[in-house]
């Protein structure tokens, strides 16, 4: 039983690592379809829906990286009553944050879901230069969308067993948004 | 009736989720179904993913985080020795002495990075040393640090103004250089305060550095000359036209490297860190914006932003009153809420309001960003208090203490913005537009 759970543990560590890696691996595509944008115009020459790719890569970039960033501490809350309410009390409203969060993204998997399998079913196709099958960008949001689900349902559970979350508050992370 | 007490459950939500300690970005979206559901009987989750595609995956966002990949190449740099080593013997001979290169030092680092904390890190780490050993206030020290640190919002390239640009779907490139003046404008007011400081106090006795030959001093300040030129061209690329603000990011990012590379602190480990963390940060605030994105088409709903509209209206406030008030409830808000979060949150309410009133939207976001800027030095969450302490070990009242004088002159530069709205607007008025 122990066994299987470690198992687990490490399965759903590397899929959330697996997803921020392939976020990355997007941010890079980002500025390589930026530059050959750039260059394009410079030599005269066009790259049609670059600015629509290097959008969908923006949305896989965000989506993949959420899990991950959750785990890291970069998502930002108010913590001021979180800090200054006993630590018994706190648990409490550790299990409220979280299963509030879960049950939002569950939700918002579920309609991603549906909305990406009507872009297939009609095979509906960007009104842009690109005029790539919607599906395939708006899919990133089931994907990215269910993995941070399964994150905070994770990080649930783990409030509700043991009592604490694995999240540690990341400074330099939060600050951008300061 | 009935609308009031929705309109009254609406915001208990919205202060109940957001006040627990829900991520920002997941209450409001909470908080955007709840309206929703009160307010209209259209499908809400379909109407949910709709609207948190379409600004997901929008081309004007793709600029934030390659500004932000840049700023963590080049915090990841030697820049943090170069930046003291370097500026010292420039303004020395300044009365306030080196206190300045704090201030300047921010300035700088502030156009390469949108972090406060990276920036405060960056400077403070060697300023900090260096100036407790020429004996300089200790107090004056912490002060200018935190008030400096604070730059980084308004110099581009700016997070905060990114983020109010994809909002109110105003012109990034505009409000960057709509924060150039201003910034550098606060950046003197800063080193004003200083300068006086140094004349007035009694206890202003630091040790005096001794001449250097211009020769030297250019070969002190030899590895700050190559980030001067990369945001030379960053800055330079958007307002001569060649390139838009995301294209102008992806220079950055190209130039951070090079740069990084030719110093040798570019490797496997330093790269992999930089572009990790600029895709956690970048995913943070698309969050946010998503969430907001949502909570902006569910407030319309609720007509809460029409009737405050009108409310103001008929209450005929000057530009100036109404000015104020705004100003004192960012700052309230500002307590409990970051930059970012308190801007998106309330722009679906306060900008028709301040359409209404004929306030150009690209000043307004400059003033915005000045009292939001003023939130990190003020308790009980002030962002950068706590990185300051983390760094010197002083308590917190202290420290709020030391920043005070800044926080008042960043309530002056509140008033000559409103006064001399040029300062803001001139440059993006005289600037040519990217293709």
């Amino acid at each position: 039983m122990t066994g299987l759970l470690r198992g687990l543990r490490r399965a759903l560590d590397f899929l959330y690592f697996g997803a921020g890696v392939l976020a990355a691996f997007c941010l890079i595509a980002i500025l390589l379809l930026i530059v050959a944008q750039m260059v394009a115009r410079w030599t005269g020459e066009i790259f049609p829906g670059a600015a629509n790719y290097a959008g969908y890569a923006m949305a896989a970039a965000s989506f993949f990286a959420f899990a991950n960033a959750l785990n890291r501490g970069a998502h930002i809350r108010v913590s001021l009553l979180l800090n200054a309410v006993p630590s018994r009390f706190r648990r409490f409203m550790e299990i409220w944050c979280f299963a509030i969060a879960a049950g939002v993204m569950w939700y918002f998997t579920y309609y991603a879901y549906w909305f990406a399998y009507w872009s297939w079913k009609f095979n509906e196709v960007s009104q842009a230069q690109d005029a790539t099958p919607m599906w395939i960008p708006q899919s990133v949001m089931v994907i990215g969308g269910g993995i941070l689900a399964l994150a905070l349902t994770d990080h649930l559970i783990h409030v509700l067993v043991r009592g604490d979350h694995r999240i540690k508050r990341d400074l330099v992370d939060q600050s951008f948004a300061e | 009736m009935e609308e009031v007490y929705a309109i009254t459950l609406f915001l208990f939500v919205l202060f109940l989720l957001l006040g627990t300690g829900v991520w920002v970005g997941l209450a409001l979206m909470g908080v955007a179904w709840v309206g929703m559901e009160l307010f209209t009987s259209r499908p809400v989750g379909d109407t949910m993913i709709t609207t948190i595609w379409a600004t997901s995956s929008s081309w004007t966002l793709t600029a934030l985080p390659l500004f932000i990949w840049m700023g963590e190449i080049l915090f990841r740099t030697r820049l943090s020795e170069d930046m003291f080593r370097g500026l010292s013997p420039w303004l020395a001979r300044l009365p306030g002495g080196l206190v300045h290169t704090n201030i300047v030092g921010c300035t700088v680092f502030a156009a390469v990075s949108g972090s406060s904390a990276a920036t405060l890190t960056t400077v403070g780490k060697m300023s900090i040393p260096e100036l407790r050993a020429r004996d300089y206030p200790e107090r004056i020290v912490i002060g200018t640090l935190a008030g400096a640190a604070t730059l980084g919002l308004m110099i581009p390239p700016s997070l905060a103004l990114i983020v109010y640009g994809v909002t109110v779907n105003e012109s990034i490139t505009q409000l960057f250089f709509a924060g150039v003046f201003p910034g550098l404008c606060l950046a003197l007011m800063f080193m004003g305060y200083v300068a006086a400081y140094s004349y007035l106090s009694g206890n202003w006795n630091p040790r005096r550095e001794t001449g250097m030959s211009f020769a030297e001093k250019l070969r002190n300040s030899r590895f700050l000359i190559p980030v001067l030129c990369l945001i030379f061209v960053v800055i330079g690329s958007m307002y001569a036209g060649y390139a838009t603000a995301t294209e102008a990011a992806a220079i950055g990012v190209i130039g951070a490297l090079i740069l990084a590379a030719s110093q040798r602190s570019l490797n496997w480990n330093t790269f992999t860190e930089s572009l990790m963390g600029a895709t956690r940060t970048s995913a943070m605030i698309a969050l946010i914006l998503a969430g907001a994105a949502f909570l902006k088409l569910a407030m319309g709903f609720t007509g809460l932003p029409r009737a405050l509209a009108d409310g103001i209206a008929t209450m005929e406030l000057s530009r100036f009153e109404l000015l104020m008030i705004l100003m004192v409830f960012y700052i309230v808000l500002g307590m409990f809420l970051d930059g970012i979060s308190s801007v998106v949150l309330t722009m679906a309410v306060v900008e028709p309001m301040v359409r209404e009133a004929g306030i150009d939207l690209i000043w307004f976001g400059i003033f915005v960003v000045v009292v939001v800027e003023m939130a990190q030095i003020t308790p009980p969450i002030g962002f950068n208090l706590f990185v300051l302490q983390g760094m010197t070990e002083h308590e917190m009242g202290y420290i709020t203490r030391a920043a005070f004088p800044m926080f008042m002159i960043m309530v002056l530069m509140c008033f000559v913005l409103i006064w001399f709205p040029e300062i803001a607007m001139w440059l993006p008025d005289t600037m040519r537009q990217a293709p």
